[in-house]
């Protein structure tokens, strides 16, 4: 059971309006496609209505309009930022060297950020788990297959470089190591989307029709 | 009408009328791994008495189903164990499933009453903000009063409890704050396809424990509720008839998807890649 739903008269429409939505998706299968597009169109207006909600009420009001009202002159960073943000909104009718500004501070913070991140957090500490990790002969060999499966998937990328035969052949066992690497995340991907597939059907039979609690 | 939909339709019948009967509502996943359930056990058991436990909640709701059960039964457990939870999260799907699951904890009156600590913009530089201040203006109460006493961020917390989804996951929070509080345990709780990309963490030790597949969830969901509980708003496994139907449905459309892909398969001739490589 989903357990989102009250027990009360609400609690059993929301049910009902689930199921049926549900259901309306499915029908897209045996080729009925109003019913799937009309909750199409439910989930864009709903999705657009719960973004401007949580923008104006988590956001804009408690971070932007209560600090600046509250204490404008205390405010040091918000001006500006605020500034920023609206040459970003005018991009349109401001000239380019403008709106360049925050766009480059934009695009800047996210790169040192997340490229920071991911040396400091994953690269170095995963190199150094790899290479100096103390662990059985069973690790050692799991870590050298790694590494060739990495080098062999990097030789597959090296496009306009003069190859040999030898190249030539590790760059297509290369690809192929690639694909089977996606093939295997798709595997994955399909046990997530099975297990989802398992809980709407739980929904339906436990929650709705209550014959599989 | 092809022929498959009446197959389908008659295997699903049967499923419904026999699954059950033979299975005695007990169907389970015939090899539950304990090894990882272990581990967030373990990781449990060393929490401090009155612990404070941060919940990121950046689940997805295409993904949540699946580990639902699994986030459930750690949030009862924590609170069986005297932990104080303070959720927050930075992704936008995961705000939404944070606000139901604490107004469901509300409801059921388990434990002291959650901290909302809210929704935090910006992702990479929302983490790094909270680092040092995570405390909304206007958090009351004795969670944040205990939280505010330790500097009002992330260090405050014993322990951080990390439900990703596609969107945003473990790996982010591991790369943003595990570098900056390594001293902070870092539990992660994620969908099947997060788990290639999260088991190296758990490796080199900046995870402490980790569930991140059907079989990890159902051994710890198991160890929290008991074998025999049945699905359950708290938390518990999928009853045999969903998960029978489930299979089934998806095994007659792969078979369909397979069964239209073979002749397409057949006319196509993959090119050398020798060939390939010189063009």
């Amino acid at each position: 059971m989903s357990g989102f739903f009250d027990e009360g008269l609400a609690g059993v429409v929301a049910t009902w309006i689930a199921a049926l939505l549900t259901i309306g998706v499915w029908a897209y299968l045996v080729g009925e496609r109003r019913f799937f597009r009309l909750a199409q169109h439910l989930l864009a207006g709903l999705a657009t209505g719960y973004l401007t909600v949580l923008a104006v009420r988590e956001v804009l009001i408690p971070r932007l309009i209560e600090p600046l009202s509250a204490d404008p002159a205390g405010q040091l960073l918000l001006w500006p930022a605020l500034a920023l943000v609206l040459a970003m909104a005018g991009a349109r009718w401001l000239p380019r060297p403008v709106v360049a500004v925050p766009a480059a501070i934009l695009v800047a913070g996210i790169a040192a950020f997340a490229l920071g991140g991911a040396v400091v957090g994953t690269l170095l500490p995963q190199m150094a788990g790899a290479m100096l990790l103390p662990g059985p002969a069973s690790t050692l060999l799991n870590g050298l297959v790694g590494l060739v499966i990495t080098a062999l998937v990097l030789v597959a990328f090296l496009h306009g470089v003069p190859r040999g035969r030898l190249m030539a052949g590790a760059a297509g066992t290369g690809r192929w190591l690639l694909l089977g690497g996606i093939g295997g995340w798709l595997g994955f991907l399909l046990v997530s989307r099975l297990a989802l597939l398992v809980d709407r059907l739980q929904f339906l039979l436990g929650d709705w029709l209550g014959i599989a609690r | 009408m092809a022929l498959w939909w009446p197959v389908l339709l008659l295997a699903l019948s049967l499923a419904i009328l026999i699954g059950p009967a033979l299975t005695e509502g007990t169907l389970q996943l015939a090899n539950p791994d304990r090894t990882r359930a272990a581990g967030v056990q373990a990781a449990f058991d060393a929490l401090p008495d009155d612990a404070l436990v941060l919940v990121a909640l950046d689940a997805d709701l295409g993904t949540y189903p699946e580990i639902r059960p699994a986030v459930r039964a750690a949030l009862d457990e924590l609170l069986s164990a005297g932990a104080s939870l303070a959720f927050v999260s930075v992704s936008v799907e995961g705000r939404a499933i944070g606000v139901a699951e604490q107004a469901r904890l509300r409801a059921a009156g388990a434990g002291e009453e959650p901290l909302d600590l809210g929704f935090v913009t910006g992702v990479e530089a929302g983490l790094v903000l909270l680092v040092g201040d995570a405390l909304p203006a206007g958090a009351s109460g004795a969670i944040a009063d205990a939280v505010a006493e330790e500097g009002g961020g992330l260090a405050a917390f014993d322990m951080m409890l990390l439900v990703g989804g596609s969107d945003v996951g473990p790996r982010t929070w591991v790369e943003q704050v595990g570098t900056r509080l390594p001293e902070v345990p870092m539990v992660a709780i994620a969908p099947t396809f997060a788990e290639p990309e999260l088991a190296p963490y758990l490796r080199t030790g900046q995870l402490v424990a980790l569930l991140a597949t059907v079989r990890d969830d159902a051994a710890f969901v198991e160890s929290v509720v008991g074998p025999e509980a049945g699905p359950t708003s708290t938390g518990g496994p999928p009853s045999a008839a969903a998960m029978l139907l489930g299979m089934l449905v998806a095994v007659v459309v792969l078979g369909r998807a397979l069964v239209q892909a073979l002749p397409r398969l057949r006319r196509s001739t993959p090119r050398p890649a020798a060939e390939d490589d010189e063009a």
